[in-house]
């Protein structure tokens, strides 16, 4: 089975830093790839332990993808190859824009059975494009997939739904969106490091795929830190009867 | 702006749909509600807002709710509305992106807020863990919205029913074949619908720790809740009772932390409570800074006090 795996790459949250005036500044933030995506990325690696094949991993955005670090990190988790589309005009890609790039990516890769994604990605998590990946390419698309089970051309896979677990057959090649609970990622070992270096890399630019990214469907007006609550701010120190009778009193005064 | 004309609202669940055409009637003039379910649903759904209902049939045999994507599309393509809200709930989430797709467009996803600004249909949604509200708006000719419970608020009573016209929506050859539905282990319960709730974190030690949380919250008639660590990974309590970015986002009247170091991630799914009351061992936490009352102090030591008071003040 041929695995194509998608994954975004997010900034780590902790280095934002928050300006006097509620924007946010990714000047000094580290890039790594997206927590929920490593979820996706086993299960490909996964399936192709159990029944062989491939697992290739894809990426695309803007210039910070093509980081030797990041690159490493990917493919010492599993995949044999992989392949970014590196243009900074994806920096600030909406869904639509980043599941036509994934698609025109895929269509040039070619040979696939089945696509993964994570459920949504760690840093926006809109959790589409998945579903939009799966209907440019044609494909049928799942989400909310929390086990795949491989059984020839077809996948049996349970969904987790809020209130159900569905079973569903799919034909393949299709497009699963994969939870969190699916797996738990491995941690990469040092031969598996050292081997990643190996692997081969294929850049594309959005030129080279023919890509339109076009007119982008959706408008940032601003990203600020919202606003803080007014608060009591009234603090009680120590776990005495006394400082306890304190706190109940505030509770009974707000709720009893 | 004038109000938009056509706006249509989806969702699995009737709760969900009255709370989408109120957000629509207030967003618009004319309310259209698709419904796909029992005949039931959708006289229930004339009754909530909508002026028209659009009856897609029960689901019936194999086919599941996403089924019906094509019927969609093909209704949107005949008479463009302005907006559609949909309902946020896993299959409504494919289904729209599903649809942008083929519109060309990307969906506006989580809304907390969603207004009329000027000429401009503005969303807000959380982005970055919780880190910052980013305010967008989409650009297409049918702009599509998913919207979570709780935005909008429904009215008991509107005093006027819809019309419901019959849509068919033919099966068609797929590839996903649906094979079983089972029950989903554990209880379900849906934490933005309670008054007081007790949010629960690292800070306590024990899994059968938790029957101190649990005897507070009968005293306090409170649900519980907890942060994501106790949810995910070490698999406490069960995913539907954790807060934050990407779990529940609650406005009870209380909120009650108890062992929550207050992460920007865990505190916007509370910080529209309206009081907020923590304890908490370490001084430094965070918590103490976003709370009303705040105890630090060995939670070991004050529950088991406060649940005595509390339940000798019953």
């Amino acid at each position: 089975m041929n695995v194509i795996v998608c994954y975004k790459v997010v900034p780590e949250e902790q280095d934002i830093s928050i300006l006097p005036d509620r924007t946010l500044s990714l000047d000094k933030v580290e890039w790594k790839i997206g927590q929920y995506d490593l979820n996706a990325v086993e299960a490909g690696v996964q399936i192709v332990e159990k029944i062989g094949g491939k697992v290739s991993a894809l990426s695309v955005g803007a210039k910070h993808l093509d980081n030797s670090k990041l690159i490493k990190d990917i493919l010492s988790r599993g995949p044999q190859d992989l392949y970014l589309v590196v243009d900074n005009q994806l920096g600030e890609a909406d869904t639509y824009q980043t599941a036509v790039s994934l698609a025109e990516a895929i269509n040039k890769i070619g040979t696939f059975d089945l696509i993964i994604c994570g459920e949504g990605s760690s840093d926006l998590y809109a959790q589409q494009v998945g579903p939009q990946l799966g209907e440019l390419l044609g494909l049928p698309v799942v989400n909310a997939v929390s086990k795949i089970e491989s059984d020839g051309n077809k996948v049996i896979v349970e969904r987790t739904l809020e209130s159900e677990i569905e079973v569903l057959e799919i034909t393949l090649p299709a497009v699963l969106c994969v939870t969190t609970d699916i797996n738990l990622p491995r941690i990469p070992t040092m031969k598996h490091i050292l081997a990643a270096s190996k692997k081969p890399v294929t850049k594309w630019t959005i030129a080279e795929l023919g890509i339109e990214v076009g007119v982008k469907p959706t408008k940032i007006i601003s990203t600020l830190a919202p606003q803080k609550a007014e608060r009591q701010g009234i603090i009680i120190e120590g776990d005495s009867e006394e400082a306890v009778q304190k706190l109940f009193n505030y509770l009974c005064k707000e709720i009893l | 702006m004038s109000a938009l004309k056509d706006i249509w609202v989806l969702s699995e669940k009737p709760e969900m749909l009255a709370e989408l055409c109120a957000g629509a009637r207030f967003l618009g003039s004319n309310v259209t509600a698709l419904v796909i379910g029992k005949e039931e649903e959708a006289e229930k759904a004339s009754k909530s807002g909508a002026d028209k209902v659009y009856w897609l049939g029960e689901i019936t045999g194999d086919r599941i709710f996403e089924d019906y994507t094509d019927t969609i599309y093909d209704l949107i393509t005949k008479e463009n509305p302005e907006l559609f809200l949909f309902g946020a709930s896993k299959r409504v989430k494919l289904i729209a992106g599903r649809l942008a797709a083929r519109l060309r467009t990307s969906v506006l996803t989580d809304i907390i807020e969603l207004k009329v600004e000027g000429y401009d249909l503005q969303a807000k949604r959380l982005v970055y863990g919780g880190l910052a509200v980013r305010t967008e708006m989409s650009t297409s000719q049918t702009v599509l919205a998913l919207v979570g419970r709780g935005v909008f608020t429904a009215p008991k009573d509107y005093g006027f029913q819809g019309n419901i016209y019959r849509i068919s929506s033919d099966k068609v050859e797929s590839s996903v074949k649906w094979l079983e539905k089972r029950v989903k282990s554990g209880e379900s319960v849906d934490l933005t619908a309670a008054k007081k709730v007790i949010g629960v974190g690292r800070g306590l030690k024990r899994q059968e720790d938790l029957q101190l949380i649990y005897d507070l919250a009968k005293t306090l008639n409170a649900e519980v809740a907890c942060s994501r660590p106790l949810a995910e990974g070490l698999n406490w309590l069960p995913r539907e009772r954790y807060i934050g970015v990407s779990g529940a986002v609650i406005k009870p009247d209380l909120y009650f932390a108890i062992g929550i170091s207050g992460q920007v991630q865990h505190m916007v799914g509370v910080n529209q409570a309206r009081t907020i009351v923590a304890i908490n061992s370490d001084k430094t936490a965070p918590i103490f800074a976003q709370a009303d009352y705040g105890l630090v102090g060995d939670l070991y030591k004050v529950l088991p006090l406060l649940i005595e008071m509390c339940s000798e003040a019953k």
